[in-house]
């Protein structure tokens, strides 16, 4: 199985704001290779329409991340408790590696 | 300790979106035992495996349950691991692990599963009535109704990506489908939250 990323097509050098709109969600979620991201960063130095289209996607995308849980940090302990216990002790009898 | 601290990186050496370091390959280090290299890399990510479980599982003990069998599952494949993107390998064994659980129950959709522990409307998120609905309770019920109105498939890659914080890839691998799939059910989500919250007042539109 491969972890490697298929992302969007490589973007031409001056793209347009339909090529920049195809890819501007995976350059705000930092997805987009460091060439395109450059692309793209230049494109909305100039360009209002996709300032204001930019902006509008971190605004949805904060907007939801405000619905994060926190986490507590007693089950963070105890599973850090239990990988110790695992190094120190060796795995007892119990599942096969996936 | 962080990953990969002490242990000279070859290649392919990245960063993820909240700027952590994700190993590259690692080279095997003669002076550190299989256990430290093991510690060293999962430690890490023990919280984004544990927050995926909690979409996965019934209940939180399940989900701390389902971790620590992912995490022995991991460390009898350890061997087999060639040190790169661990966080999709484990998520990858954490997800295997879930299917093996479930496959004893009923047939479930994976996308149910997750987005049944998102907060929904007028309902409690979590079987277990813990406190996770409570603490959505206090933000804005505009973004709560929009998140809890999409599909279980759209909740499930916003869950996954914009609350839990994984890669397009790491949500693929847990959801068990391709890259593109995940990149376009967020972009359709994220648009329709985005209608929603246009729509109540909460955003406000500029054109």
């Amino acid at each position: 199985m491969s972890f490697r990323r298929r992302l969007p097509l490589p973007l031409p050098p001056e793209p347009d704001c339909h090529e920049v709109g195809a890819v501007l969600q995976a350059y705000l979620d930092g997805e987009l290779g460091p060439q395109d991201a450059e692309l793209v960063t230049a494109h909305l130095a100039h360009c209002e329409r996709c300032q204001i289209e930019s902006v509008t996607v971190e605004r949805v995308v904060e907007a939801i991340r405000q619905q994060r849980p926190d986490l507590d940090a007693e089950p963070i302990d105890r599973l850090t408790g239990f990988v110790d216990r695992l190094m120190r002790d060796g795995p007892k009898d119990g599942p096969k590696a996936s | 300790m962080p990953a990969g601290v002490g242990l000279p990186v070859v290649g392919g050496d990245q960063h993820d979106r909240s700027g952590r370091h994700v190993s590259g390959s690692v080279s095997r280090v003669a002076n550190k035992t299989r256990e430290d290299r093991f510690r060293e890399q999962v430690l890490p990510e023990l919280e984004v495996l544990y927050r995926v479980a909690r979409r996965l599982a019934r209940t939180l003990p399940e989900a701390e349950d389902l971790v620590q069998d992912a995490l022995l599952r991991a460390y009898r494949g350890f061997d087999g691991f060639d040190g790169r993107y661990v966080r999709a390998w484990l998520l990858t064994i954490l997800r295997n692990t879930h299917y093996n659980r479930i496959r004893k129950r009923q047939p479930d959709f994976l996308d149910d599963e997750i987005a049944q522990r998102l907060p929904a409307r007028g309902a409690a998120g979590r079987q277990d009535g813990t406190s996770e609905q409570a603490f959505h309770d206090e933000f804005d019920p505009r973004v709560r109704d929009a998140l809890a109105s999409l599909s279980a498939s759209h909740r499930a890659v916003i869950a996954l990506v914009d609350l839990d914080e994984l890669s397009y890839q790491e949500a693929a691998e847990v959801i068990g489908v391709p890259v593109g799939t995940v990149m376009s059910r967020l972009h359709r989500a994220r648009r329709k939250v985005r209608v929603q919250l246009e729509q109540t007042g909460f955003l406000e539109v500029d054109r």
